[in-house]
C-alpha cells in the first residue's frame, strides 16, 4: 500500500515537471523585467546565501582556533 | 600534552562562551539578512528612491558618515582593549574600554538626534515604506549599539574590579568578538540604507 503511495506521488511529480507552467504558482517570478520581481529575485539571492555564508564563517573560525592551538602544542 | 588532554585541562582552543558568543552572531546575521532582504525588495521594487510621499527628505550622509568613522574607531579601541589585557596591561585595558564605550555612547546619541530631526521633517514609522524600513533596519542596528554599550559597561565594572588578567580575559574577548561585529555590520547598513 505504501509502494503504491510512493509510486503514485512519484509519477504525478514526474508528469508535473514535464508541464512547468502549472507548477509556476509565484506570480512575481513571472515576469522578471518588473522592478518588484527583480527586488524579489536579488533578496531571495541574497537571503539563500547566508546561511553558508554563516555556517562556512563559524566553522572557519572553529577551525582555525583548532589549528592554532594544535601548531603552539607543535612549538 | 596531546589534543585531549588540552581539552581535559579546560584550556580548550575555544571556549564555550567563545562558540556560545560566535552561534549568537550567527543568529543576528540571519535576523539582519532577513531586514537588508526585505529592504532590497522595497528598493529595488521603486523607481523612485525616497518615493514620492517622501522626496523632500534629505538623510543626513554627513552626519552619519562622521558617526560611522567614530563607530570604527570604536572598534579600533575594543581591539586594542584585548591587546592590553593580553599582553597583561591592566591599566591601559581600562583606557581603551572606557575610550570605547565613550565613543559607543556617542554614536547613539547623534543617531538619536538625527532620528528626532528626521520625525520632525515628517518621516517616521508609520509614514510609509521608506520611513517604516528605515527605522526597523537602523533600528535595529541602534539596539544592538546599546546592547553592546551596556555589555561594555559591566565589562568595564568588572576591570575597574580587576577581574581581568592575562590568564583570564574570556569576558573581554567576547565583548570584543561582539563590538566587532556590530561595528562591522553598521558600513553595510549606512551604504545600504544612505546611499543605495
Amino acid at each position: 500500500m505504501f509502494r503504491q503511495i510512493v509510486l503514485w506521488v512519484l509519477v504525478i511529480g514526474f508528469v508535473g515537471l514535464l508541464f512547468p507552467l502549472i507548477v509556476d504558482a509565484c506570480p512575481n517570478c513571472k515576469n522578471l523585467d518588473e522592478p518588484i520581481a527583480r527586488g524579489f529575485n536579488w533578496s531571495i539571492l541574497f537571503m539563500m546565501a547566508m546561511p553558508f555564508t554563516v555556517v562556512g564563517v563559524i566553522g572557519g573560525s572553529i577551525f582555525y582556533q583548532f589549528q592554532r592551538a594544535n601548531r603552539n602544542l607543535k612549538v | 600534552m596531546t589534543h585531549s588532554e588540552l581539552e581535559f585541562t579546560g584550556n580548550r582552543p575555544l571556549s564555550n562562551a567563545k562558540l556560545g558568543v560566535l552561534i549568537l552572531l550567527g543568529a543576528e546575521t540571519m535576523l539582519f539578512a532577513g531586514l537588508i532582504g526585505t529592504f532590497l525588495v522595497f528598493r529595488m521594487g521603486s523607481d523612485l528612491w525616497p518615493p514620492l510621499s517622501h522626496a523632500n527628505i534629505q538623510l543626513p550622509r554627513l552626519v552619519t558618515g562622521i558617526n560611522t568613522a567614530l563607530l570604527i574607531i570604536s572598534g579600533y579601541t575594543m581591539y586594542l582593549s584585548l591587546r592590553a589585557i593580553q599582553n597583561d596591561k591592566v591599566k591601559q585595558l581600562r583606557h581603551y574600554l572606557i575610550f570605547t564605550g565613550t565613543l559607543g555612547l556617542l554614536f547613539l546619541i547623534i543617531q538619536g538626534s538625527e532620528w528626532i530631526q528626521l520625525i520632525g521633517k515628517g518621516l517616521t514609522l508609520q509614514s510609509g515604506i521608506y520611513g517604516g524600513i528605515f527605522y526597523v533596519l537602523i533600528g535595529c542596528h541602534a539596539v544592538h549599539v546599546l546592547g553592546a554599550v551596556i555589555w561594555l559597561i559591566i565589562v568595564i565594572g568588572k576591570a575597574i574590579a580587576g577581574r581581568f588578567s592575562v590568564d583570564r580575559y574570556i569576558g573581554v574577548e567576547t565583548c570584543t568578538i561582539y563590538w566587532i561585529y556590530v561595528v562591522a555590520l553598521w558600513p553595510v547598513l549606512y551604504f545600504l540604507v544612505y546611499f543605495a
